[in-house]
C-alpha cells in the first residue's frame, strides 16, 4: 500500500505527468466524433463502431500501462537507486505488487475517463451496461496479464532501454495479428495463433458482445479463457523472475 | 359447344393433377413458411422465422440439412448471415416416411432495406436442392446516433481534464 501510494504520487505529481491522459481522451474524442457524426447510420454500424472504440480504449489502455510497467521499476536500475530499494525492510513480492497495483490505477484512470465516451456512443443500442462492463472485465485481466508479465521482464533484464523495446514490440506482434479479418484467419495455424493470442481474444470477445449481442460472461467463455490462461501464466512468470533476481542478487547485472 | 369447353377443362385438370402427382413423388419434401409471408421492423428488432419441412415419401430421407438464403431486393445481392441469425443452418438429419419437422430461426433485423428470405433444404445424394416460398421483409432504418450528444462529451472530457489537472497542480502550488 505504501509502494503504491508513493509511486502514484510520482506518477500524478504535476500536469506533466499527466498530459497522456489528455492526450488519451483526445484521441477518444477524435474515434467517436468521426464515427458518431455519419447522418444516419444503421444498427449495425452503431455497434461496429462500438466495436472499434472499445478497441481504441483497450488499446490504449494497454500501450499507455506496458509503457509504464517497463519504466516503472528499471528506471531504479537506471538511476542507481535499485539498492536502496531492494535492501529496505520490504519483500520483493510486496514492492512488485505496490508497482503492479501503480501501474493497475493507470488503467483506471483511463477507463474513468473513457466512460462518457462508451455512454455516447451506445445510446439507443441497449449495449450501454454489456460495453462498460466487458470493456472492464476484458481491459483490467488484459493490462494485469501485460503489466506482471513485463514486470517479470524488469527484474531479468533491469535496464529500461531493453525492457521498453522488448515490451513495445511483443504488444505489436500480439496486437497486429488481432487486427486481421476472419478471412485472413482460415487456415490451421491462423486460427491457432487467433484462438491462444491474448489480444485477439479480448477483440473477439468484445465483437461476440457488442455485434453478435451474446453478452453474458458463459457466452464469452472460449474468449475469456485463454486470457485467464495467459494471465496465470505471467503470474507464474513473474514468480520465476523474482526467484532468479533473489539468486543474481541486487547488484548483479550480466 | 360449352360441352366442348367444359371436357377441355376436366381433362387439363386431370393433367395437372397428374402432373402435380408426379412433382411431388420425385420432390418428396416439401418446405412451408409458416410465419407470415412479409414481414416489418426497425433495424435492431427480433423475428422468429418459422417453417415446416414435410416428408412427403412413404420412405425416410436421410441427410438433409437446412439453411436460410437472404438476399437484398434493392442491390439484387445476397447478404452474408454473420450478423443476422447465429444459426444459419440446420441439421435435420433424417426425416422419417410422412413426418413433418418444425424450423425456427431467430433473425436480427441489423440493416434497413427491403429483403427476400426462402429457405432452402438439400438431400445427400439429391443434386437438387428445395426451397420454400419467399418471405418478404421490409426493414425501417432506426435512427441511433445524434451528434449533438457526442460533442459535449467530445469537447467537455478533454477540457474538464486539462482544467482538473491545472486545479491540481496550482493546488500543489499553493501548499508548496
Amino acid at each position: 500500500m505504501t509502494i503504491w501510494k508513493k509511486e502514484l504520487r510520482g506518477e500524478l505529481y504535476s500536469w506533466k505527468s499527466m498530459l497522456w491522459l489528455v492526450i488519451a481522451s483526445l484521441s477518444f474524442s477524435l474515434t467517436s466524433y468521426l464515427l458518431l457524426t455519419n447522418k444516419e447510420l444503421s444498427l449495425l454500424d452503431q455497434t461496429e463502431l462500438m466495436w472499434l472504440l472499445a478497441k481504441v480504449i483497450i488499446g490504449i489502455g494497454l500501450l499507455v500501462t506496458a509503457l509504464d510497467a517497463a519504466s516503472i521499476l528499471t528506471v531504479e536500475f537506471d538511476k542507481d537507486t535499485a539498492e536502496n530499494i531492494f535492501l529496505s525492510p520490504v519483500s520483493l513480492s510486496n514492492l512488485m505488487l505496490g508497482k503492479f497495483m501503480s501501474v493497475l490505477t493507470l488503467w483506471a484512470a483511463i477507463f474513468f475517463v473513457s466512460i462518457p465516451y462508451i455512454i455516447v456512443a451506445s445510446v439507443g443500442s441497449g449495449l450501454t451496461i454489456p460495453f462498460l462492463a466487458h470493456v472492464t472485465l476484458l481491459g483490467t485481466v488484459g493490462v494485469s496479464a501485460f503489466t506482471l508479465l513485463i514486470l517479470g521482464l524488469s527484474l531479468l533484464f533491469r535496464t529500461s532501454k531493453n525492457t521498453i523495446t522488448t515490451s513495445l514490440v511483443m504488444l505489436l506482434a500480439l496486437g497486429i495479428p488481432a487486427t486481421f479479418t476472419t478471412t485472413l484467419k482460415n487456415d490451421l495455424v491462423s486460427q491457432l495463433i487467433s484462438h491462444i493470442n491474448p489480444i485477439d481474444a479480448i477483440f473477439s470477445s468484445l465483437d461476440n458482445v457488442l455485434v453478435d449481442y451474446h453478452t453474458s460472461v458463459l457466452e464469452n467463455w472460449q474468449f475469456l479463457l485463454p486470457l485467464i490462461v495467459f494471465l496465470a501464466i505471467t503470474v507464474v512468470f513473474l514468480y520465476g523472475s523474482e526467484r532468479i533476481f533473489m539468486k543474481q542478487g541486487v547488484v548483479n547485472n550480466d | 359447344m360449352k360441352y366442348t369447353h367444359f371436357i377441355f377443362v376436366w381433362l387439363l385438370l386431370i393433367w395437372c393433377s397428374f402432373f402435380v402427382r408426379t412433382a411431388s413423388a420425385s420432390r418428396p419434401l416439401i418446405l412451408q413458411v409458416l410465419s407470415s409471408k412479409t414481414l416489418n421492423g426497425t433495424a435492431g428488432d427480433f423475428v422468429t422465422i418459422q417453417g415446416s419441412i414435410k416428408n412427403m415419401s412413404t420412405q425416410a430421407i436421410q441427410g438433409v440439412t437446412t439453411y436460410l438464403s437472404l438476399s437484398d431486393n434493392q442491390t439484387h445481392k445476397p447478404v452474408d448471415l454473420e450478423d443476422w441469425s447465429a444459426e444459419k443452418g440446420l441439421y435435420v438429419g433424417t426425416i422419417d416416411a410422412n413426418a413433418t419437422l418444425p424450423l425456427n430461426w431467430k433473425i436480427h433485423f441489423v440493416k434497413a432495406g427491403d429483403y427476400s428470405l426462402i429457405i432452402i433444404a438439400e438431400t445427400a445424394g439429391d443434386p437438387v436442392p428445395q426451397v420454400s416460398e419467399i418471405t418478404q421483409f421490409h426493414v425501417a432504418p432506426k435512427k441511433n446516433l445524434n451528434p449533438a450528444q457526442v460533442l459535449p462529451v467530445a469537447l467537455g472530457t478533454p477540457i474538464v481534464l486539462i482544467f482538473l489537472l491545472f486545479l491540481a497542480a496550482y493546488g500543489r502550488r499553493v501548499d508548496e
